[in-house]
């Protein structure tokens, strides 16, 4: 057997997005401010995956101001309102919707002062990037402007605004029901180097397709699915947690291993927009279907390489020496009964 | 957590004698401090209380290294980081780049160093085995009547067994000399491509030269590390290799020696394939390294 | 505590200073000069959060004891550059989207500064080489690896400043590669997260944690440890109102602190809050409890046999939760299969192993509002939870979310805000809590580990007639996410299937190990994972291209999934073709080809890493320090 044996293997995977089984819901606070910026508060919980800058592009969309001129407040809960948790997938949903609906609301009441300033049909007024105009006509002024012009009528443009998602919960005996609004659905594909010499196994290349719907941030949602796939090689090949009678033998980094640059494969994105026509932005969401499919890819991969299935993991480089060592040479068991029992029925 | 009630930095070897002498129990030596403070934490050493640490990294006498008579002897606060960055050692020590890039990381390389690695006596250092293919001593000073005095082992000799060595209350180590092998090409082979291991199995140092003509083995070196508390020094497959003649063959066939050999001598199991292919590409990618001479397989030239 | 006095410049400042004798460089720097952008991920040397220049060489300074910076110039992530303004590599962060919840970002930062400074041609497995000591959880590297290439290059003149701006937007921000706001904060060192706040006159806060895995609490004698100077106050489950403690996500089964009995190593028994940290330890080590060990479980199939020891009386058979899926007839289903496979698979519970251990603060403000600051992913219900437990109306509980050093389900669970709430409430002081990784590591939830049984039945043409899925989970000793991680897990079990006939079980089981809870995708890459590897061993069985059998079952619109909801919308084709494509896949059974294929070894690929980068391409600083 050569020392490094290369091989593919793919998986695919599907996902449900916010919160399972229930109805999910989150509320958000819009406001346009003074200068033409935007305050968005709402319980936005930014656990690193980009919610805020989401959020802010969302706004800046709907309202016509830059993502930088939009100030996203604190999550408090004596200071905003709810809209629960990091989880479930599911803060572009539900807080992305939340908040394009809350800023739609607050455009509403600066577009209606506006179109009444200028003696114009509602209808022809948009924004876009900080400049708030009337079509077909000349009338043309900055958002501070537009603003000042509001307030200076007396009204402040506030919004405010709740979004659904309607799950229902699962029958207790037979789990029918309809757990989410929205699905997502991904596929990746593997590339692996095995070491039958040490059992290693490098992570050489990675496919990944995910549908998110919509992408509101591409480079957003490349970054969270290259942190899921490598969090999947981790469990893959290197992770375990271990305990012996509750008490755990994994106690820090040292024990516990994680990925390093050094294991990174070059993992290539590429995103499907199937649009998801129940909610406002057609967006759905990326945090943890990126993590579904790659360890079993990996696994099809070294099965493609060494031709031994890896059915427990991690995949550590002990046990696919072990695996290597033991294997009966041939194939696996099943492809030769199938063929058997095709034959047999053949015949028959 | 360690916690402690003095914090000594003596600047020569006389003060951080007398001082280490007089320490009350339970003071330690800090070199790089890489492995005493993850050492005292929960899982392990838990909280720690240590009266006295005198940390040896100020030392005059440790600093640098000298090159004279075909060793090289370096100072006991040399760092791992030290064999990438400097020329000289890199020349002179050719297995000692590749053993260290394997050492944990750029930072902690920059701190760790090669004596306090060796006194902790882990029996997966990896420095040990590169240590003795370059056929490496160890001097350790004591104060005797108030008169320093020295002496030396070899590093094999050196280690007693996990986490033990020849360390006399009031000794330090010095320096540790080693063979000045410039000319030889080197290698390193160790399981983990991730800066932690995962299992602990063999590593292998490698250190060989072919003839001028490239055809046969002038000498060769290998150590192996993790097969037992002692770095073991394959020497009955040296002496096969010696003047034979380079081929895929016969290094094959040393490999499945050494494999052997480390099955006789050690209690755990380690897997036949892991040390023979070690040894197998620790030998030809040493002989690869090796920058002056075009090595000749017997294999390729009947090809 | 015994000092001592250290002079040394930081950040181009001079100084002299007297210190505590014990104190890590890493402490010195973020307890005494306020400089927190330096972090503690690990203590331990592994993680890189720590990571400074002391005389131009990039260390780990949670492994340098103070006493040996003296006489150096140390420079931090502040020191990197001016106020108000960042550098080249500062700034590719930024531009690449390589912060995400930015807690390894500044040693990161120092580490790709290192790289470029020791070798400004640094290719990049080199590159990777020396960014080896730095562990992120978040980012997967890419985009790091991407800014560092992207600052060589402008550093060098190869690419114009400009190109570190943000790019110009086209007709609509959605869509955008917008610059992540929290960007600069996290690039700069200058966020502060719940470690780093300090409140004036602030306690310290250690808790005492389990050693035994199940065992009854007999005593626990706080006295001397009371006693002890500097010690404000120690706190047990009796400062917890008995009738109302419970929290959890789904079951209200955990205690703040141990009632009764302890069920998990790690579990919170008592909690000491005092002046500084040093006497905080000291003080847990004079707590005596006193234990009676009890007999244990710690294996889920044991936990559920009559006669196995009981971690919670609620549930005498051990159980937390199971949840049945149930569609068409599977007995027919296999019946009528021309193939039958069945198998067993096992995942392991993982680590959150976010970059940032837990931590927090809580005070209670002038208008008796008792605030808890901690990066919690739920704070709603944890304020829920909390008010109730401590008989409070609910807006009289403020919890503020902390920016989060990562979370990834393992900051859901209120395993410490009670405690901290209790002594605020107290001490009417404000109160910190810091976890170590190791004790991270034991007392938060860990992704549900698995054992499936998975019987499927397929026709020659690769119809899967019938699933039989059963999955088994160890949920440790509390509930936290159980419930929901096994619903979750039974609901996306069979995959992105049509399947006609089904029988789908998955159970979550008490046992006296480190608890399971919320961990990224909930149960279902478990439970997926077991489903991807029958359909390859099955299209091997059936002689098929993975990607057609998986075509040949995919939902589509109008499908109906495993719990009989009807899709309006269904996607993988689009994913599968997309995919194949991409990755120039080769059609053809997996049947080990890989030593015959011809798409491996693309572009798109990279190189095995072996290490040596920076040597082996014969370019390297040269240095020679010849005694």
């Amino acid at each position: 057997m050569e020392r490094k044996l290369r091989g593919r293997g793919m998986a695919a995977s599907w996902y449900g997005i916010a919160r399972t089984a229930t109805i999910d819901r989150a509320g958000a606070w819009a406001e346009l401010d003074d200068g033409g910026t935007a305050k968005i508060v709402t319980g936005v919980t930014e656990i690193g995956e980009g919610i805020l800058t989401l959020l802010a592009q969302v706004a800046a969309d709907e309202l016509g101001i830059k993502p930088s001129e939009v100030t996203i407040g604190d999550n408090d809960t004596a200071r905003s309102p709810e809209a629960a948790h990091a989880g479930a997938t599911r803060q572009t949903y539900m807080i992305g919707n939340s908040v394009h609906l809350a800023a739609r609301e607050a455009k509403k009441h600066l577009f209606e002062q506006l179109a009444e300033h200028w003696g114009v049909e509602i209808e022809t007024l948009q924004s876009f990037d900080g400049e708030v105009w009337a079509n077909d006509t000349n009338l043309r002024i900055t958002m501070e402007e537009a603003v000042a012009i509001c307030k200076g009528r007396g009204v402040v443009p506030v919004g405010s605004a709740s979004f659904t998602a309607h799950g229902t919960g699962l029958d207790p005996v037979d789990g029918s029901g309809s757990p989410w609004q929205t699905y997502v659905f991904g596929t990746q594909v593997a590339e692996v180097e095995v070491d039958t010499y040490t059992g290693e196994v490098q992570v050489l290349g990675i496919w990944a397709v995910h549908d998110v719907g919509r992408a509101i941030n591409p480079r957003g949602v490349e970054g969270q699915i290259e942190g899921g796939v490598v969090q999947g090689l981790g469990q893959a090949l290197m992770e375990d947690y271990e305990t012996v009678n509750g008490h755990t033998t994994t106690h820090g980094f040292a024990k516990y291993i994680l990925p390093t640059s050094l294991d990174i494969p070059q993992i290539n994105c590429t995103l499907v927009e199937d649009h998801d026509p129940l909610s406002p932005l057609g967006a759905k969401g990326i945090g943890e279907p990126a993590l579904v499919p790659t360890a079993p890819a990996i696994m099809n991969a070294i099965y493609d390489a060494i031709g031994v299935r890896m059915k427990s993991l991690p995949a550590t480089p002990e046990k696919i020496l072990q695996a290597l060592k033991s294997k009966t040479p041939g194939r696996e068991q099943y492809v030769q009964e199938a063929r058997a029992q095709r034959a047999q029925s053949h015949r028959g | 957590m360690l916690t402690c009630d003095t914090y000594h930095m003596p600047t020569t070897l006389r003060d951080a004698l007398e001082l280490w002498s007089e320490a009350p129990e339970g003071s330690r030596l800090v070199s790089g401090a890489t492995d005493i403070l993850p050492w005292a934490r929960e899982g392990r050493a838990g909280d720690v209380h240590i009266p006295s640490l005198i940390d040896v990294t100020r030392v005059a006498e440790f600093k640098g290294y000298s090159v004279a008579n075909g060793r090289v002897r370096l100072g006991a606060n040399t760092v791992y980081q030290d064999f990438l960055t400097d020329g000289v050692l890199r020349r002179t020590l050719p297995c000692m780049p590749f053993c260290a890039i394997w050492f944990a990381d750029d930072q902690i390389r920059e701190q760790a160093t090669l004596a306090g690695n060796l006194a902790n006596a882990s029996p997966v250092a990896d420095g040990t085995p590169a240590v003795a293919a370059l056929n490496g001593t160890v001097e350790l000073a004591r104060l005797e009547d108030s008169e320093i005095k020295t002496r030396q082992f070899v590093v094999s000799d050196f280690i007693l067994g996990p986490g033990r060595t020849v360390l006399q209350p009031g000794e330090i180590i010095t320096s540790v000399s080693l063979d000045s092998a410039a000319g030889y090409g080197g290698s390193f082979q160790k399981v983990g491509q991730r800066r932690s291991l995962v299992i602990s199995v063999a590593c292998c140092a490698a250190l060989v030269r072919a003839d001028n003509t490239g055809c046969s083995f002038d000498d060769l070196r290998l150590a192996l590390g993790g097969v037992g508390p002692r770095p073991m020094r394959l020497n009955a497959v040296e002496s096969r290799l010696r003047g034979e003649r380079i081929s895929r063959r016969t290094i094959y066939a040393a490999a499945q020696l050494a494999a052997d050999e480390v099955a006789s001598r050690s209690r755990q199991e380690y897997r036949r394939s892991v040390v023979i292919g070690f040894v197998k590409a620790g030998i030809e990618e040493a002989l690869e390294n090796q920058s002056d001479v075009d090595v000749k397989f017997e294999e390729t030239e009947h090809a | 505590m015994p000092k001592l006095k250290i002079d040394l410049e930081v950040n181009n400042r001079k100084m002299s200073k007297e210190t505590d004798a014990h104190k890590r460089l890493l402490d010195f720097l973020r307890d005494d000069l306020n400089l927190t952008g330096t972090k503690e991920g690990c203590g331990a040397g592994e993680c890189g959060t720590c990571s400074v220049f002391v005389d131009g060489k990039l260390v780990k300074s949670c492994l340098m004891p103070v006493a040996k910076a003296s006489g150096s110039k140390i420079q931090t992530i502040e020191g990197l550059s001016d106020p108000g303004t960042l550098t080249p590599m500062q700034r590719a962060f930024h531009k690449t989207g390589a912060s995400q919840c930015g807690y390894c970002i500044p040693g990161m930062v120092m580490a790709a500064t290192s790289a470029l400074r020791e070798n400004p041609k640094a290719d990049i497995e080199e590159i990777k080489e020396r960014l080896g000591g730095n562990i992120c959880r978040c980012t997967g590297y890419t985009k790091i690896f991407e800014a560092v290439e992207l600052a060589k290059a402008v550093i060098a003149g190869d690419m114009p400043e400009e190109a570190l701006n943000e790019d110009d937007v086209g007709d609509s921000y959605i869509g955008h590669n917008v610059r992540r706001l929290d960007a600069p904060s996290k690039v700069s060192g200058r966020l502060r997260y719940a470690a780093d706040m300090k409140m004036h006159d602030m306690l310290q806060m250690q808790v005492l944690r389990s050693p035994h895995p199940h065992a009854k609490i007999i005593s626990i004698d706080t006295s001397e440890a009371e006693a002890m100077d500097g010690v404000v106050c120690v706190i047990t489950s009796n400062d917890v109102p008995e009738q109302t403690d419970g929290f959890g996500v789904f079951v209200h089964d955990q205690p703040i602190m141990a009632r009764g009995k302890v069920r998990h190593v790690g579990e919170a028994v008592a909690a000491v809050a005092a002046e500084d940290l040093v006497t905080a330890r000291k003080a847990l080590a004079k707590i005596r409890v006193v234990y009676e060990e009890l007999p244990g479980v710690y294996d889920p199939e044991e936990a559920m046999k009559k006669g196995a020891a009981v971690v919670h009386d609620y549930a005498p058979d051990n159980i937390v939760k199971h949840i049945p899926v149930r569609k068409g007839d599977v007995n027919a289903g296999f019946a009528n299969a021309d193939l039958i496979l069945e198998d067993d698979f096992s995942t392991q519970q993982v680590e959150h192993a976010y970059l940032e251990p837990e931590a927090g603060i809580a005070y209670v403000d002038a208008d008796d509002v008792v605030v808890v600051i901690s990066p919690s992913q739920n704070i709603t219900h944890h304020r829920h939870m909390l008010s109730h437990i401590l008989g409070l109306p609910i807006n009289k509980v403020r919890f503020i979310m902390s920016p989060v050093g990562g979370g990834f389900g393992g900051k859901e669970d209120m395993i410490y805000q009670g405690m901290l709430a209790v002594v605020a409430m107290k001490t009417h002081r404000p109160v910190q809590l810091n976890f170590t990784r190791e004790e991270s590591i034991i007392a938060s939830a860990k992704r549900h580990p698995s054992r499936v049984h998975y019987k499927m039945g397929l026709k020659w043409n690769g119809e899967i007639t019938a699933i039989q899925f059963g999955m088994i989970s160890d949920g440790g000793a509390y509930g936290m996410s159980s419930e929901g991680v096994m619903r979750k897990a039974a609901i996306l079990s069979c995959g992105p299937y049509e399947v006609h006939n089904l029988s789908v079980d998955t159970t979550a089981v008490y046992t006296n190990n480190t608890p399971s809870g919320a961990f990224r995708t909930f149960g279902g890459m478990q439970a997926q994972f077991a489903t991807e590897s029958m359909m390859d061993m099955a299209a091997e069985a059936l002689e098929m291209d993975p990607f057609e059998i998986r075509r040949i079952n995919m939902m589509k619109i109008g499908s109906r999934t495993h719990t009989q909801h009807k899709l309006t919308a269904a996607s993988l084709d689009r994913c599968l073709d997309a995919a194949e494509k991409e990755s120039r896949w080769e059609n053809g059974p997996p049947n080990v080809r890989g030593s015959k294929r011809s798409d491996l070894g693309g572009d798109d690929t990279r190189a095995p890493c072996t290490l040596g980068a920076r040597f082996k391409n014969g370019k390297s600083t040269d240095k020679e320090r010849v005694a």
